[in-house]
């Protein structure tokens, strides 16, 4: 393998010169993680904002008012104005107005959300209609029958969302790798006639696409490692399985998806080309392989189409092992799955390979 | 002893001849030039010598080895400098000649590579960071890494300044020195004369003619060259005393003459008497501009 190991120390070296290479590799995940985390990452312990518009001025609203405070997940404000009130929940400041009428009238005591949140208005009202009934039966003076008691518990695995999206983000920066980065990097190789400079030795081809591989792959692993440390210090995310065996499929990742880049790379024209390929490529994948969020999340026609792209094995394994400390013996169908996608980007690369 | 043989040698892309039938031998340790204008093929015999291209007709041997059979055992006994091809711009002179050391069984100590082709002060710098001549000698040194006994160049001074193309001469003529064989193309006729032992002048995918410098003058363009710029006036320059052939080319009229005194004092007289107006007139040597003028009716740079 003469040429294997210079290659890949080369590689090293102007990977480490290559501002963005580094930018692309560690920087831009670092962004987006905490981007991600800081939309979502919150949901952990909801608390709903919702002012009460008082119009009996009497005991139900005071009562109501009392009994609304005592909901830890409600903060209560109190408003003069249905109007100043509302526009404040159009601004998205409160998740619930509540409008207690005037004068027993008979009239109900209406409560208004904003549609397009549809979440947070509807855990707010559930809430609320749970304690309107509280407050009716025990105005009914109805005895308790039947008596419920929540007790949160801390389950063995806590998932907060760090731990999540931590993985998610290792996968898609080596998907990005080889996607982004070989595409470019070796098409431009081709282009400037510098694959032909190295065909002109008498070194095998092999030797220097394997080291090419091989610099991918240590890069990867820096990366990962880069990220994993930003992710613990910064944002406490935790790794409950073996990082030896996230190195590892790390490296798995890395083989199969530079096998994709240099497949992607032999059937562009021009780098711009191969780098064009490679994004339209990754970039569906990244927001549906359920890298950022749960794949549930996307519509259930999508499902099949989801299930059959290379990342989401690649996500799901390394979130159970990152994330819940699974065996990697559970994955073992997609884990195939997945190293069938490198063998055969390999077996077309090999296939349509041109060094000019 | 012949070090190169090329036998027939056939190649075309799509219906075009690239290379059509050619042969030619190398003898060990001389420098030998393939001159021609753009597109005539040059780069493509280059190739196929070196292994890079195949052909579809007729064979190459270099130092006794099949380039069609073992390519990479030719490899590994050449150095070839490649036309336009680019380096790994983020790394410097120095890793760039580590890289290609690595990739032969055998290099020579970088930094005497660097120093023969004067390169000592950007030993450091990034290929990215470097001038065109330092690019082709960088090049050059490439080929010269694992101290072949054959170095191919491929059009090595194009795009050089006068002087830049001067040192790169010197370090050539030191290869001929050292008993290395060098095979270079060029379309500069200067370049071939200057540098070649024997020549190949080649057109269109054919090899025309092929000799010493001094022996394709002696037979395609003997005598000297008489160039006038003609304005104007019907003139029967072929009956002139001394005439050999009449070439025009881009308004100018080129004289191959035995008697330039003759050919010269006639132009003179015709000049006088009004009979034709000429601008300019230039006596030469006979150079292998001429030869080629002679064999293709055309100039090497149009």
């Amino acid at each position: 393998m003469r040429g294997f190991w210079v290659t890949v120390k080369m590689g090293l070296r102007m990977y480490l010169r290559d501002r963005g290479a580094v930018f692309w590799g560690i920087v831009f995940p670092l962004i987006l993680m905490t981007l991600i985390g800081l939309a979502f990452g919150r949901s952990d312990s909801p608390s709903f904002t919702i002012a009460v518009v008082d119009q009996s001025g009497g005991l139900l609203g005071r009562g109501l008012l009392e009994g609304l405070r005592q909901v830890p997940v409600f903060r209560v404000e109190e408003a003069g104005d249905t109007e100043a009130a509302l526009v404040r929940l159009r601004e998205g400041r409160l998740t619930l107005v509540i409008v207690v009428p005037g004068a027993p009238s008979g009239e109900p005591i209406r409560a208004y959300f904003d549609q397009a949140r549809v979440t947070d208005s509807q855990t707010a009202l559930v809430i609320l209609e749970r304690f309107i009934a509280d407050a009716n039966l025990r105005l009914a003076r109805a005895p308790q029958t039947l008596r419920l008691q929540a007790t949160g518990i801390a389950g063995r695995i806590q998932l907060r969302f760090f731990d999540f999206l931590l993985p998610g983000i290792l996968a898609m920066t080596v998907m990005q790798t080889g996607l982004s980065g070989v595409t470019w990097v070796v098409a431009t190789y081709r282009q400037r006639l510098i694959l032909k400079r190295i065909l002109a030795t008498p070194a095998h081809p092999a030797a220097f696409l394997g080291g090419l591989v091989g610099r991918y792959t240590l890069t990867s692993l820096f990366q990962m490692a880069v990220i994993m440390l930003v992710a613990v210090l910064a944002f406490h995310a935790r790794i409950v399985g073996s990082l030896a065996t996230l190195g590892a499929l790390i490296v798995l990742g890395t083989l199969v998806f530079v096998g994709m880049g240099f497949a992607i790379s032999t059937v562009s024209k021009s780098p711009e080309a191969a780098n064009l390929l490679g994004t339209a490529i990754s970039y569906p994948m990244m927001f549906l392989a359920g890298t950022f969020w749960p794949k549930d999340f996307m519509p259930k026609a999508m499902q099949p189409v989801i299930g059959l792209l290379p990342l989401t094995p690649l996500v799901d394994v390394m979130r159970g092992v990152s994330a819940r400390g699974d065996a990697v013996t559970a994955y073992l169908p997609g884990l195939a799955y997945l190293a069938a996608w490198g063998a055969v980007s390999f077996l077309v690369a090999a296939k349509r390979f041109r060094w000019e | 002893m012949p070090i190169v043989e090329v036998v027939d040698l056939f190649k075309r892309y799509g219906d075009v001849p690239a290379v059509d039938h050619i042969g030619f031998v190398v003898e060990s340790g001389e420098v030998f030039g393939i001159l021609g204008p753009n597109g005539a093929g040059k780069t493509t015999t280059l190739e196929i010598i070196e292994g890079l291209r195949r052909p579809d007709g007729g064979r190459a041997v270099v130092d006794g080895v099949d380039v069609q059979q073992h390519p990479r055992e030719v490899r590994s006994r050449i150095g070839m400098q490649l036309q336009q091809a680019g380096f790994f711009e983020r790394l410097t002179v120095d890793e760039t000649l580590q890289l290609f050391a690595a990739f032969h069984r055998r290099a020579l100590p970088g930094s005497d590579v660097i120093h023969r082709l004067q390169l000592d002060e950007k030993r450091r710098a990034r290929v990215d960071t470097l001038s065109g001549g330092q690019l082709q000698r960088l090049s050059v040194a490439v080929a010269l890494i694992n101290d072949p006994r054959i170095v191919f160049l491929d059009e090595p001074t194009t795009g050089l300044d006068p002087q830049a193309r001067r040192a790169l001469w010197e370090v050539i003529g030191s290869f001929r020195r050292e008993g290395r064989t060098v095979i270079l193309t060029t379309h500069y006729m200067e370049e071939a004369q200057h540098l070649c032992d024997r020549v190949a002048i080649m057109d269109h995918g054919r090899i025309v003619a092929q000799d010493t410098p001094r022996g394709l003058i002696r037979t395609h363009a003997p005598g000297t060259t008489v160039t006038v710029l003609v304005d104007g006036g019907q003139v029967r320059f072929d009956a002139l005393p001394g005439v050999q052939t009449v070439q025009q080319a881009n308004g100018e009229v080129i004289l191959l003459t035995s008697d330039p005194l003759g050919t010269v004092h006639a132009l003179m007289e015709l000049n006088r008497s009004g009979e034709a107006i000429f601008h300019q007139l230039r006596v030469e040597e006979a150079t292998l501009e001429d030869v080629f003028l002679q064999l293709t009716g055309r100039r090497l740079r149009e």
